[in-house]
C-alpha cells in the first residue's frame, strides 16, 4: 500500500550528516512545533469517537 | 480481541497527531479530517499488515500520505491556495503577536511544494527521525534532508528576516518531544 517515489536527479541528496537541529534555526523549528501543537490541542471531534467505536463494536460482534 | 482493543487504542491517542499532520499537508481543517478518517479505516482494514513493535505513528502517517496524493490524483492537479483561503482557516486565534506569525508560517507552508513541505513537517514537527520520514515518503534519508534544506530557505525568503526576531514571542512546545531526538535519529516502537 506503499507509493513508490523514485528520487529525481534534480534532488541531489545531502552528504552531510546534518542534524534537522543544524539544518533548521531554533526560531523556525520552534514556531512549526506549536503550530503543530496547536492542532493537536484541539479537541478530537465526535464523529472519529463514533467512527472508533463502530469499528470496535464490528469487531466484537465478529 | 485484546490485541485489536490495543491497536484502536494506539490509533485513538495518535488521532491528533494526525489531524495535525493532515492539516500540515492539505491547508484545510475539513479536507484534513475527511483524510484522517480515511486513513483510520485503511489502518483498520490493513491493520494485519502493521507488525507490532513497529512504528505506528510512522505507519499511520505513510497512510494519510498516501490518502493524500490519491486525492490528488483523483483531482488531477494540485488545487492551490494562491489566496491563502485555506490555510487562513487554520485555528488560530489571532488575540496574540506569536499567533498571528504562526498563521504567517501557515500561510507559507502551502506555498511549498508538498514534497518539501511535508519533509519539513515530518521531521521538525512531528518529531519524526530522518530515517522515519524517510520512510513514510518512501524517498532516501539524504533526498528528505535536502528537501528540508529547501523548504527553510524558500520560508524564510517568504517569511522575510524580520520573522526570526520574533523567537522569543514563540514558546518552545515541548510536549512535542525531546528536542534531541531531532538530532538522534531513532528507530523502533511508536
Amino acid at each position: 500500500m506503499l507509493m513508490s517515489e523514485k528520487l529525481s536527479p534534480s534532488e541531489p541528496a545531502e552528504t552531510t550528516a546534518a542534524s534537522a537541529a543544524e539544518q533548521v534555526p531554533d526560531w523556525l523549528s520552534n514556531r512549526l512545533r506549536r503550530m503543530f501543537a496547536d492542532v493537536m490541542d484541539e479537541p478530537v471531534p465526535e464523529e472519529f469517537k463514533k467512527l472508533l467505536k463502530q469499528l470496535e463494536e464490528k469487531e466484537r460482534g465478529a | 480481541m485484546a490485541g485489536q482493543d490495543l491497536f484502536l487504542e494506539q490509533v485513538t491517542e495518535l488521532l491528533p497527531a494526525l489531524r495535525a499532520f493532515g492539516r500540515s499537508l492539505c491547508g484545510d481543517p475539513a479536507r484534513a479530517d475527511d483524510l484522517v478518517q480515511d486513513t483510520v479505516l485503511k489502518a483498520w482494514t490493513n491493520r494485519e499488515q502493521f507488525q507490532s513493535g513497529s512504528n505506528l505513528k510512522a505507519w499511520l502517517f505513510t497512510i494519510l500520505r498516501n490518502c493524500y496524493y490519491s486525492e490528488l490524483r483523483h483531482r488531477k492537479f494540485e488545487i492551490e491556495d494562491p489566496e491563502g483561503v485555506c490555510a487562513a482557516q487554520v485555528a488560530i486565534s489571532p488575540d496574540h503577536d506569536a499567533k498571528l506569525h504562526l498563521r504567517d508560517l501557515s500561510r507559507a507552508l502551502q506555498h511549498l511544494p508538498v514534497d518539501q513541505r511535508e519533509a519539513l513537517i515530518l521531521v521538525c514537527a512531528t518529531g519524526l527521525s530522518y530515517e522515519e520520514a524517510a520512510d513514510v515518503c518512501q524517498v532516501a534519508v539524504g533526498t528528505i534532508k535536502s528537501r528540508i534544506a529547501r523548504a527553510r530557505d524558500r520560508l524564510v525568503e517568504l517569511l522575510g528576516e524580520d520573522a526570526a526576531q520574533v523567537t522569543e514571542a514563540v514558546p518552545v512546545v515541548e510536549s512535542m518531544g525531546d528536542p534531541e531526538k531531532l538530532r538522534a535519529p531513532t528507530t523502533g516502537g511508536a
